[in-house]
């Protein structure tokens, strides 16, 4: 097990946190290597089912992210999508997920830093969590 | 009393006072005008009425207490009628020798009678003394028949009648016209021709008018006006009806100073009785005509005698002049149009309204009609307020009805017009007083002060004291008046001070010219008279004080000593007696000295040596 | 109209005009004193005095208030009218016989000496601020009180006013500065000062902007403009000839519909009053370098000449050493890392400047930790600078202090700092200290960005698109940037990227036309069931409802793709293009497979 690694599946909105995450690419900043990013439009346009979808694939996290509360390229996109995930907390446990394995974050376009620290906090969380067995358990 | 209604009330009111009043009943009136209220006219009222009702003749003998008669030196004058017998100079002490003899038995005091200082004659009769005699009193006439705090004494000498005429049987242009033609003109100071600024008031634009009596009468020494309001202010009340109704006012006001509180009590009273009888107020006698009066006091600021001060001042402003470029008749108070006539103008109203526009034109000179009252004063005999007709010379004046110069001096000169008027000399004394005359020797007319001296003043002196009271009152607003009046005193304090150089006269001069021509109001326009015509007049004193550095009146302090004349003086002591300061040396029946580093110029040795050897040098 | 003479010329006028108006149409001049343009006149110094002729008799009247009437005959020089006046102001030469304006007046009108006793006055009781107070502010906090020669200007019973609003009217009509606001009002009074002038000049509330605004006119400041605090004054309108101001312009909003916008909104001088070791606020000499901008620029406040402050604050001496301490606020782990780009430039140009205009034997030390002379032509600059004899000093300084340990630090302002090269501790005296402060993002730069969409980079300053690629966009289509927004940079750089925003946006506008991204949604009409629940959920209400049909249709000039109708669609009718649902599946398995191939 000390060489589990997680994996993290980012769905991340073009404006700000895909922005954010180049930033931290071309500023340099070193932040673990688990993650993979999923661009979209929009945190809003983030259906359940992909986060899901992740999971059951073999992600061990979900990280949805997107613009600031009010600074959303879309007006109200984010809080659709805060709306959202809230609900998915709610239904996950039945799936027999643990709902932390889904995130839910706001990092502007500009914080390169902070979407470097948000990951580099996941991943001694997820590893302290262990795999996502859900899917071996599950018939496909 | 309810309101009287309408025409016929008034003259059945009025005939019935009239019928009450029995021509032969005995009344005696005493003075209570300013000056013989100083005197004592209150307590002489109280000794006789106590006398009278002492002696049971209450039911028989009216007492009258009425405004001023105008022979003030003589006061408290007491007139007793039918007979006309007149008491000057009454003491309470005089009283039951005056009710035993003349009210009881009828008969005449001889000793207790006026005696004229120029024939003395013991004289009974008011109208036979000179100072009477030649008056021609109009306005006045009345005043010495009527309680001013009774109305029905005024409608008793027929008040209020020529009201009833203008209400019942003129129309305004006619009053206009009628007021016009009387040539009637303003007795303030400024002699506007009275009927053309009604006229001009009624034609102009603007919704409300305005009718204003100024009683601001603020001359050092006049007291005419306040005399009239004191004694007949129903007369005032009336001309200013009859004004409101020509010029189409419904809103009055009489700007009276504070300091005349008789004066106030008594318009106040008029106006409150006369609203009682229906003269004043709404529908005035049932004619359809509203007038109401508001009593404003002032607070004695000399300039808000002129009328755009004034009409600040009513406003609840500072009382300061402004251009008159635009006429108050056309934008006065609060921007109306305003008629402001002075307390005099206005009381002689209604003597035109009654006795025809005509008969007032037939007195006076061409262009100054009618009569005029003068206060005059000073170094004269028969101090009082004197009315004649325009165009009396000011001999008449100061020698016939004023006695002349007491204390056998000589006259020097009269100063008219109040402290911006002019000194006029002797050599013009035959001069008949009338607007234009005055003003082509460089005085004026005013409101009709007039101010006697001898040959113990100093002209220069005379200058410098009007300047010093007119420096204090200008308003200060405008440059030639604030600093112009200013400087002229200035050059004269040095002058009286004997640091007066050459030059100065001529500097004099020019900025009265300046002062004169370039002030904003009347007040600086006629405030350099005094200097200029004591210059014209008296150059000579000018020169003696800057040149001779002399005081040839014995004034200016600096300016001269007393010498005691070695041949005159008979060493009769008096003068050793009377002085402060032990400054005079002599023994009795010898020629006495004085002490010229003692001495302090006080000129109680002048004034009491009998055989004048005490000389100014 | 009216017809009169004037001066012996036939003149028409308007009727209820003044003699003196009708006199200044037709180039007559005629003295004044107590008048002014926005004051009832009032006739007081009677200098304006004129000879009116009304066909019986002549009068002297002021022409100030004085109405023309047809066929009046006036004379506004005869001998009597200049008589009179000469005396006036004679008179008023006694009353302030030391004040200079009296004392120019008198000289116009050839008076050298008066020959009345000299007074010792200030005030010619003109009532200019008198009037203005009561007629203009509507206050009257001051009035002529007392009577005759006692008259004076006063407030109510001397005591300083409550009512004054501090506006200095009165002071500013006063012609013999007799007038001080100081000894009138309650409040002390709170000078404007000129924001383009850096705070170093006072300014009105009426005022232009600076030397060379586009448009060139003038502003009036809303909040200390007492006409539109109170309603009252508007004293600027009777003096404005074009009849330009209106002080009743409310605020508005005016809605621009544009293709695109450039931002161009600069940036803000770093503040060094927190920095306490430089003293700034403390020292008076000791300027930032915009302020020391000003001071050498030939439309500030001193014209061009360097002056510092003398002991009473006001600039009045000309420096005879200054140091230029570079750097402050840029280059610093306490404040901005970066670079402010400028400073060294125009370090070097203020030394040059300072020589050259305040003489060569001025002193010039510069503390620098490098200098970066760059562009072109700069570096030739600097050696110039060199041999001009200006001290340069590698090491940046510590500390400035006024405390002196040695005679000739006496009263001068010591910058301490260490020369590295030498590595030796320096103390170095000097009259004047400018701070060359760091460029630093506008404080409101965060606001701006949220409105236009446009990020901030870690310093605070816009981010461009792509440093290399697209450093004119923005992340928003047709929003361009330029200048010191977009991070420190001097006028050809900013001039250059602003010319290329430009030249973006004409791009965009030649074309005429927009596209469109294709990102954006579409509902398949075999799947929608016709909920509608994407019609209330859509920001930009770009989703209409076909009733014929039974379905939502997507406007796809308006659809902006942000995809909340697909997010939330029940049936999976609504999707984005490039997003839709198979292929973000497909994308999720291409990297789970790459994952469980190759581990993370």
């Amino acid at each position: 097990m000390e060489d589990y690694e997680p994996t993290i599946i980012a769905f991340t909105c073009n404006w700000c946190t895909y922005t954010a995450a180049d930033l931290a690419g071309t500023s340099r900043l070193s932040y673990p290597p688990n993650v993979r990013l999923i661009r979209v439009m929009c945190t809003g346009m983030v259906d359940p089912k992909y986060v899901i979808k992740a999971l059951l694939e073999g992600a061990d996290a979900v990280l949805i992210s997107g613009c600031h509360i009010g600074d959303c390229h879309y007006m109200n996109g984010n809080l659709k999508a805060r709306r959202r995930v809230k609900l998915l907390k709610e239904l996950l446990p039945r799936f027999g997920f643990d709902e932390q394995r889904v995130k839910l974050t706001w990092i502007g376009a500009s914080d390169g830093i902070q979407f470097a620290e948000t990951i580099t906090e996941m991943v001694p969380k997820l590893k302290a969590l262990g795999p996502n067995e859900v899917r071996n358990q599950m018939v496909l | 009393m309810s309101k009287l209604q309408s025409q016929k009330d008034y003259e059945d009111f009025r005939d019935q006072v009239k019928k009450e009043r029995d021509p032969e009943r005995l009344l005696v009136s005493i003075c209570a005008g300013s000056g013989c209220g100083a005197y004592g006219t209150e307590e002489v009222r109280e000794a006789l009425e106590q006398e009278v009702s002492k002696n049971g003749l209450k039911q028989k003998v009216e007492v009258k207490v009425t405004g001023c008669h105008g022979f003030c030196e003589q006061g408290p004058i007491m007139v007793i009628h039918p007979q006309g017998i007149f008491y000057p100079k009454v003491k309470p002490a005089d009283i039951p020798e005056i009710v035993a003899e003349t009210i009881v038995k009828g008969e005449v005091i001889k000793g207790k009678l006026y005696k004229d200082p120029v024939s003395k004659k013991r004289i009974q009769k008011e109208e036979d003394i000179p100072f009477y005699k030649g008056q021609h009193r109009i306005v006045f006439g009345n005043n010495g028949m009527i309680d001013p705090a009774k109305i029905d004494d005024y409608i008793a000498v027929d008040g209020y009648s020529a009201l009833v005429k203008v209400l019942f049987s003129m129309s305004p242009e006619e009053v206009i016209s009628a007021i016009k033609e009387s040539g009637l003109r303003g007795r303030g100071a400024g002699g506007f021709p009275t009927g053309i600024k009604w006229e001009t008031c009624r034609k102009a634009h603007g919704d409300i008018r305005y009718v204003m009596c100024n009683a601001d009468e603020g001359d050092p020494g006049a007291y005419m006006d306040r005399s009239l309001l004191e004694g007949n202010p129903q007369s005032v009340l009336e001309g200013m009806i009859i004004g409101a109704y020509a010029i189409g006012s419904h809103d009055g006001f009489i700007y009276v100073r504070n300091e005349y509180p008789l004066a106030v009590k008594n318009i106040g009273i008029a106006i409150k009785q006369a609203e009682e009888y229906g003269l004043l107020g709404k529908n005035i006698l049932g004619s359809g005509f509203d007038f109401t009066v508001k009593i404003s006091r002032g607070g004695g600021a000399f300039i808000c005698g002129e009328s755009t001060a004034l009409m600040r001042s009513l406003e609840g402003q500072v009382g300061r002049p402004r251009a008159k470029y635009v006429h108050t008749v056309d934008k006065g108070y609060r921007d109306s149009p305003s008629t402001l006539n002075n307390v005099e103008t206005w009381a002689n109203v209604p003597v035109i309204i009654n006795k025809g526009a005509e008969w007032y034109a037939s007195l006076g000179t061409e262009r100054s009609k009618g009569t005029k009252v003068f206060s005059l004063v000073g170094k004269v005999r028969n101090t009082g307020l004197v009315e004649v007709p325009m165009g009396a010379s000011l001999r008449t004046i100061i020698f016939d009805i004023g006695g002349g110069i007491p204390k056998k001096r000589k006259f020097k000169a009269v100063q008219t017009g109040g402290p911006s008027g002019g000194c006029i000399p002797e050599d013009l004394l035959d001069l008949p007083v009338d607007y234009q005359r005055l003003a082509e020797v460089g005085s004026i007319m005013g409101s009709g002060g007039m101010i006697v001296m001898d040959q113990d003043t100093c002209m220069v002196d005379v200058a410098r004291y009007f300047l010093d009271f007119l420096q204090e009152e200008s308003c200060g607003q405008c440059v030639p008046c604030r600093e112009g009046i200013k400087r002229l005193l200035e050059i004269l304090t040095d002058i009286c001070a004997g640091n007066g150089k050459e030059g100065d006269i001529e500097l004099l001069e020019e900025l009265a010219g300046t002062v004169s021509k370039l002030s904003l109001c009347a007040l600086g326009g006629t405030a350099p008279n005094p200097v200029l015509s004591t210059i014209r007049y008296f150059r000579k004193e000018y020169e003696a004080h800057i040149y001779d550095k002399k005081c040839p009146s014995g004034v200016c302090k600096e300016l001269f000593y007393y010498e005691i004349d070695e041949k005159k003086c008979n060493g009769c002591h008096v003068c050793f007696l009377r002085c402060p300061q032990e400054a005079i040396s002599g023994e009795k029946k010898k020629p006495h000295t004085i002490d010229q580093e003692k001495c302090i110029k006080c000129s109680i040795c002048y004034e009491s040596c009998k055989v004048d050897a005490v000389a100014i040098k | 109209m009216v017809t009169f003479t004037l001066n012996g010329r036939q003149v028409e006028a308007e009727e209820g005009s003044t003699i003196l108006e009708v006199a200044e149409t037709y180039n007559v001049k005629i003295p004044t004193l107590c008048n002014h343009k926005a004051l009832e006149p009032a006739g007081l110094c009677r200098l304006c005095t004129v000879e009116v002729y009304d066909g019986r008799r002549t009068r002297f009247v002021t022409s100030c208030n004085y109405p023309v009437w047809g066929g009046m005959e006036v004379k506004t020089d005869s001998e009597d009218v200049i008589r009179h006046r000469k005396m006036i102001v004679e008179l008023l030469l006694a009353r302030c016989p030391n004040n200079e304006f009296v004392k120019g007046l008198a000289a116009e009108f050839g008076i050298e000496a008066t020959r009345f006793k000299l007074e010792e006055d200030d005030c010619v009781l003109c009532g200019l601020c008198v009037r203005m107070c009561a007629e203009r502010m509507g206050v009257s906090a001051i009035s002529m009180t007392g009577r005759g020669t006692d008259i004076r200007v006063e407030t109510p019973f001397q005591i300083k006013s409550d009512a004054c609003q501090v506006c200095g009217a009165c002071e500013s009509v006063c012609p013999t500065g007799r007038i001080d606001v100081r000894e009138i009002a309650k409040y002390e009074p709170r000078p404007l000062l000129s924001d383009w002038e850096v705070g170093l000049q006072e300014r009105g509330a009426a005022y232009m902007p600076f030397p060379q605004a586009v448009p060139l006119a003038a502003v009036i400041d809303g909040e200390a403009c007492a006409h539109v605090r109170t309603g009252n004054c508007g004293v600027c309108r009777e003096f404005c000839e074009a009849g330009a101001i209106d002080l009743d312009m409310k605020e508005e909003i005016i809605e621009v519909e544009v293709g695109s916008i450039i931002l161009a909104t600069g940036y803000d001088l770093m503040d060094p009053s927190p920095m306490k070791q430089y003293g700034y606020g403390v020292y008076p000499n000791v300027f930032t370098s915009l302020e020391f901008e000003r001071l050498s620029n030939a439309t500030g406040p001193t014209g061009g000449v360097i002056l510092i402050r003398d002991e009473n604050g006001e600039l009045t001496v000309p420096p005879k050493s200054v140091a230029i301490l570079h750097c402050i606020g840029s280059r610093d782990v306490n404040h901005h890392e970066y670079c402010s780009r400028v400073c060294c430039m125009y370090a070097l140009k203020y030394g040059h400047l300072i020589k050259e205009k305040v003489g060569h034997e001025t002193k010039v030390y510069n503390f620098y930790i490098d200098l970066r002379c760059f562009g072109k032509g700069y570096e030739e600059f600097y050696r110039r600078l060199q041999e001009e004899g200006i001290t340069f000093i590698r090491g940046k300084a510590a500390e400035i202090t006024d405390q002196a340990i040695t005679p000739e630090e006496e009263g001068k302002l010591v910058v301490i700092g260490e020369d590295t090269l030498l590595g030796k501790r320096l103390r170095v005296p000097v009259d004047a200290v400018i701070l060359c402060m760091a460029m630093e993002a506008r404080s409101d730069a965060l606001d701006v960005g949220r409105i236009f969409g446009v990020s901030q980079g870690a310093d605070g300053f816009f981010l461009e698109e792509h440093p290399k690629l697209g450093p004119l966009n923005t992340a928003t289509d047709g929003v361009f940037i330029a200048g010191a927004c977009q991070g420190p940079k001097d006028i050809p750089d900013a001039v250059s990227q602003a010319s290329g925003a430009a030249a973006k946006s004409l791009a965009l506008a030649t074309l005429g036309k927009v596209l469109v991204p294709s990102t954006i949604s579409w509902i398949d009409p075999n799947i929608c069931a016709g909920c509608q629940t994407c019609i209330g959920l859509c920001p930009y209400t770009a989703i209409e409802f076909d009733a014929r049909r039974g379905v939502s249709v997507v406007n796809e000039a308006l659809c902006k793709g942000c995809g909340s109708c697909a997010g939330f669609c029940p049936s999976g009718a609504a999707q984005v293009r490039h997003f839709n649902q198979k292929q973000i599946f497909a994308e999720l398995d291409g990297v789970m497979d790459a994952i469980s191939a190759v581990g993370i």
